[in-house]
Order: structure tokens, then sequence, then C-alpha cells
């Protein structure tokens, strides 16, 4: 162990406070969604796995290793998409915390398999680029890793196919900052999209749902 | 069920905007199904809001104690209106697996009950926690307040993925294998301990 007792306890509450933000953010539905923080070169902190984010305490996060993502320790069971969390911190040294979410414009993009282009700087800046869709696979499993870890490559952020979001930053404050830019980014882009097909000037969901009626 | 519970679920329904004209809450404790009567507002309901269901209810409450009946599982069921979900349900088709969330919590597909009728309703919600109903919102189900209100969600985002999949290029769809072993993995497994603990909460 080669971290100290105070940086796990301020970790933890980072874990906790994550899951809420999340929530109230409007970020996440439910329990559908996780976030990890390094503690070193082979252990994380990660959301325990089905539980409600409101009632876990940050001493119900599980330490997990990163290279056998199989072992872990303290806490409760954790999610089931630890792999994919530890796959992205094994292959990217400089990420030290991430957020698997479904927020609601990313999750349209991501269930159509639509890449993000970059919509702005900060876009550019924050995520390195268009957002890939990594390939579909079902949830905890190799293909599923394997697909995100591609897809993340040289970026900080990607689609998981009918799946999510998933964001990576230097800490959990970049990460949320990075969830931020995607799912703003993906309105952006379903607007300029919706605009284009119907000719409108003006975007309101109403306007897609009424094509979509119409269709 | 405690009232606090249900107050919360309702209030978060309203809140959300998830509520139209009809609406339904219900719930059972202890073998009896309660329902919010007509007109009821979910934004601060009380103990006087609600009516007991039984097997000589009328209307939409005989349906209500119906799949209370066949699903012995369930002790959460709403009839609420999520515009999206609305908006698909007046057009009329079912809401394919378009994401894995709708897949296990929801089922492998959101079918259409075409008539508000006991029949139509539960041939739609077989092997499914949730279906539409012809241009009158949803029915959700689950086995707790929590459940049901998440499954609302989590059916209110697929069908906006579902409408934006539809006019941005083509929904994606989840193969029908993949969704249903989902589904089982949700309810067996991911969710249990989750339910389990909520149950506790909610009594």
């Amino acid at each position: 162990m080669s971290w100290t007792k105070e940086t796990e306890q301020q970790l933890r509450k980072v874990i906790k406070e994550s899951g809420v933000k999340l929530l109230e953010e409007n970020l996440v539905q439910g329990t559908w969604g996780n976030t990890a923080v390094r503690l070193d070169d082979n252990h994380m902190l990660v959301t325990p796995t089905g539980l409600d984010y409101i009632a876990l305490q940050p001493e119900d996060m599980p330490i997990v290793q990163i290279d056998d993502p199989s072992v872990w320790s303290d806490g409760k069971k954790p999610t089931s998409e630890r792999k994919i969390h530890a796959a992205v911190l094994l292959s990217r040294p400089e990420i030290n915390a991430t957020i698997h979410s479904h927020p609601v414009y990313c999750s349209m993009l991501a269930s159509a398999r639509i890449p993000l282009p970059i919509m702005s700087e900060e876009m550019q800046k924050l995520v390195g680029g268009e957002a890939r869709v990594g390939k579909y696979g079902l949830p905890g499993t190799k293909g599923l890793k394997k697909g995100t870890v591609a897809a993340m490559e040289g970026r900080n952020a990607c689609f998981m196919a009918n799946h999510g979001v998933f964001c990576a930053g230097r800490d959990m404050d970049e990460a949320f900052a990075i969830i931020r830019i995607m799912e703003q980014s993906s309105y952006e882009y379903v607007k300029r999209m919706t605009l284009s097909l119907t000719g409108q000037t003006t975007y309101s969901d109403e306007l897609l749902f009424d094509y979509f009626i119409n269709y | 069920m405690n009232i606090a519970s249900i107050r919360e679920y309702a209030k978060k329904l309203a809140e959300e905007k998830f509520c139209g004209a009809g609406d339904i809450v219900s719930f059972k404790q202890d073998g009896v199904v309660y329902a919010t009567k007509e007109g009821a507002k979910f934004e601060d309901l009380c103990e006087d809001d609600f009516v007991e269901v039984t097997d000589k209810s009328e209307g939409e409450y005989a349906v209500l104690f119906a799949v209370y009946q066949k699903k012995k599982e369930i002790k959460a069921l709403y009839h609420v209106h999520p515009a999206w979900v609305d908006a698909v349900s007046k057009k009329g088709v079912a809401i394919p697996a378009v994401l894995d969330d709708m897949a296990q919590i929801v089922g492998p597909t959101c079918k259409i009950a075409k008539k508000k009728d006991v029949r139509s309703i539960l041939r739609a919600l077989r092997g499914r926690n949730s279906c539409l109903l012809k241009g009158e919102g949803c029915v959700t189900t689950g086995r707790t307040m929590d459940e049901a209100f998440t499954c609302v969600m989590v059916l209110d985002k697929a069908s906006k993925c579902f409408v934006a999949g539809s006019v941005l290029g083509g929904n994606k769809i989840i193969n029908i294998f993949e969704a249903k072993l989902m589904q089982i993995v949700y309810k067996k497994k991911y969710s249990k301990i989750n339910q389990e603990e909520l149950q506790k909460r909610e009594e």
C-alpha cells in the first residue's frame, strides 16, 4: 500500500460526492453509472455495484487492483464495469479519475452509434478530438472493455455503443468537466442535425419529436 | 410501503414532468393494492388521496388489480405520461432495445397495448416491466417504488434515443437474445441487493 490513510479517506469522499453530483447534474439515472479514482499505480477506488448513490457512504467504496480487477478488498462489491475503469487507468498513467454514465444527449448518439465531431474549442481541449464510438459489447464483457479502450486512444472521452459515455481526467474535477462538455456538445450536435433536417431556425426537443411523428 | 416513500416518488414524477391526465400511482402493501384517486395532486399526496383497489373495482382500477394479481413480484405500478414516451405511444410503435439499461430494467422491447383493457395490457407486459398504452403514455412496474420510478426514467430516455435515432440516421438495436440476457442478469443479480435494501426502506 503506497498511499496514506488520509489520502484514501479524501478519495473515498471524492467518489461518494461524484455519485451524488452525477445525480444532481442529471448526468445519470438510478444506479446506472460508476466512477473510479486512482490510489496508486495498481489500485483504484470505485463505486459499488447497483447501490443508491445517496445512501452510499465513503467506506462502502471498494479498493480494486488495476492489473487484476477481480481482486478487491474493503467496501462493498465493486461495479461490474470496474474492468473498463481499470483498463483505461492501466493504459493511461496520466489519468487519475474516470466516469462512466448515461446522460440523455450522449445516450442519443451512443444508441445510434454516431461519433461526435469537434463542436467547440473547449471540446477539442478537453476531449482531444472527435469522440469515437467503441465497439458494442455486453456490460462487463471483454468485448466492451476492448472496444472502450480502443475508442479512448488519444482521447479523454468516447461513446460506448448502446450504452453510454466514458470520460477520463487527471482528477475528478476534470473528468466532470469532460462529461459536461460531452453532454453539451451532444446536445449541440442533435440540435444542429435537427435544424438542418427540418429547415427551422430554433431548436426545441418538440421539433425533433414532431419530425419523428410525421416521419 | 410508508406514506413518506409514496409521497417522495409521486412528487418526483411530478417534478420530472412525467405526469398527465388520468395518471395513477399505486402500490401493494400486505397484499392490499392502493391507488391514487382521480385528480389527486402528485406534488402533495396525503392518505386521503388513496383508494383500496379490489376485485370489485372498475375501469382502470380493475386493470391495475389484474396486473398485480398476475405479476406477484411487483409492489408498485404507475400509469404516467412522460412527453417522449407519450409521443412514441401516439405514433403507435413499440420501442426496441436501443440502450442496454432499457433492456435491463424495461425488457427486450417496450410493447404497445393497443387497447386499455386487461388482456392487451397483460400481453404487452409479459416478460417486461413496462408497456406503452396507445396514445395514453405508459405503465411501469417495479419491485419497489424506486424501481418503478427508475423504469419511467429509463423508458423516457430510451424514447428520446429511439426518436433521435429514427430521425438522425437509424437506430442500432441490441439483438433480442442479448437484451433478454441483460434483463435476467439485472433482475437476478445486479439489482438484487439494492432492491432488497430499498424494500426495507420503503416499508
